[in-house]
């Protein structure tokens, strides 16, 4: 039967490895340090802020992160056309992941869809809980405000042709104090397809909350401390424990 | 030498990689001549059924390959998309005609609307049907990764080697002759898939 996936998310700024901490970058240097078998997927995403910083870097990481990583690559950031999509897939990602780009053209969704195949396009959705418990999706990594409601917006985008949807709570990311698994089970009930959450990974226990409670397909970690070989298999053999089906190795 | 099939289609980076890691030297192309003096072919593919069939007839490749995988039975591999362009037929977006190789159409995984959510991502089980060169050294309970919305149902069930399940039993390997395919993607299944590719790269 499927297994939960345990995905780890890496942030590059200018091609170089950094971890984040509610959005704003907390610098770290070191690519080589991801274990490539017992992790389930690997994303890697480009928050080099415009004019600064080349998207050479980050496609050459794409690049070498491909051809070292025999798990499925997801590659996003800053992905604007079909174009973006092609790039990253020719440079060995699996799948493309769209944010921004999403929000103010939401036929890029249909168009990747149709042209590489649902399964290569994971829309990421960034929210922040707002007064009276509601939440509302940003976008340009968590700076701008859409007025719109995420359950909404992952309907939508599953309508136009999604294969995935990564769902991040703003507040949660790097806290380490858990995911938001209010958001989480939110979107993931709305939808039928799979739903990845993001932002506050801390310990095992969260990724155990983010499946039972959160309704999540795969659990993300951005959190550098958890990548190491050792980490992951420690944090699936918890998981399995609590009776989540984990592929262990 | 391998070759891996362009037609446009698929993550043809990760299959190289994952060949090249093996030690094999392989070029991505859709020149006739480079799939003739191949010694192995690779048909990968991610995308729409439609679309992956169009792009081989744009640049005429299916009498070459109905030649040389047919006639002269050249080892091929066929992977996730590429498997299902094997089949008479696919049901993806219409209805469309395949290479024909195996007896088999294309249908979608959850034709009505079951709960179960699609596309069918992720790691599943292997359940060994049949004995193959591809399982060798490949031990009862791996798991490979999957990424599709639709299967092969296999009308020739000889010719399955192994299943999977996700919402129905479905087809996750086929061995006809010199003709091998996966649902899942060896390339992007760690230890075991490059196991698997290596089975096909050494022994078919």
């Amino acid at each position: 039967m499927l297994r939960n996936r345990l995905i780890t998310v890496l942030t590059f700024n200018n091609g170089v490895l950094f971890r984040t901490k509610n959005f704003f970058p907390d610098y770290r240097y070191t690519l080589n340090f991801v274990d490539a078998w017992s992790i389930d997927e690997i994303v890697v995403l480009d928050i080099s802020r415009k004019g600064s910083g080349d998207r050479e870097n980050f496609l050459k990481a794409v690049e070498k992160f491909a051809l070292n990583c025999f798990v499925p690559l997801s590659a996003g950031g800053g992905v604007k056309k079909t174009e973006d999509f092609k790039k990253l897939l020719n440079k060995g990602a699996d799948k493309v992941v769209i944010n921004t780009e999403a929000v103010n053209n939401p036929e890029l969704i249909t168009k990747a869809s149709r042209l590489y195949g649902s399964q290569c396009v994971v829309v990421s959705i960034d929210a922040k809980k707002q007064a009276k418990g509601k939440y509302e999706v940003y976008v340009e990594c968590g700076t701008r405000a859409t007025g719109k409601d995420p359950v909404s917006w992952a309907k939508k985008v599953q309508e136009f042709g999604a294969g995935e949807i990564m769902i991040t709570s703003i507040e949660k990311d790097g806290s380490l104090e858990g995911y938001d698994n209010e958001l989480n089970q939110m979107v993931s009930e709305a939808v039928n397809i799979p739903v990845l959450v993001c932002g506050g990974a801390g310990n095992w226990q969260n990724f155990v909350d983010g499946i039972n409670i959160g309704k999540a397909s795969a659990v993300c970690t951005t959190n550098i401390y958890h990548f190491a070989e050792s980490s992951i298999q420690s944090a699936k053999k918890y998981m399995v424990n609590k009776g989540i089906n984990m592929r262990v190795s | 030498m391998i070759v891996i099939i362009d037609y446009g289609l698929g993550n043809l980076k990760s299959v190289l990689g994952a060949v090249q890691r093996l030690g094999y030297e392989v070029v991505i192309s859709h020149s006739v001549d480079d799939l003739e003096e191949a010694e192995k072919l690779i048909l990968p593919g991610v995308g729409a059924f439609g679309d992956g069939i169009r792009n081989l007839k744009d640049i005429n490749l299916i009498d070459p390959l109905n030649e040389l995988v047919l006639k002269r039975k050249k080892p091929v591999l066929a992977i996730c998309l590429g498997f299902q362009l094997l089949a008479e037929e696919s049901l993806e977006f219409g209805h469309n005609k395949g290479l024909g190789w195996i007896n088999a159409t294309v249908e979608k995984i959850n034709p009505d609307g079951e709960d179960i959510r699609i596309p069918h991502v992720g790691w599943n089980d292997l359940f060994v049907k049949n004995e193959s060169i591809l399982w060798e050294d490949v031990p009862a309970g791996t798991l490979f990764y999957y990424t599709h919305s639709f299967h092969v149902k296999c009308k020739d069930q000889d010719i399955v080697i192994g299943m999977c399940k996700y919402g129905i039993d479905f087809v996750a390997a086929i061995q006809q002759q010199n003709i091998y395919a996966t649902q899942f993607h060896p390339e992007k299944s760690q230890y075991y898939g490059l196991c698997v590719l290596k089975n096909f790269l050494e022994k078919a």
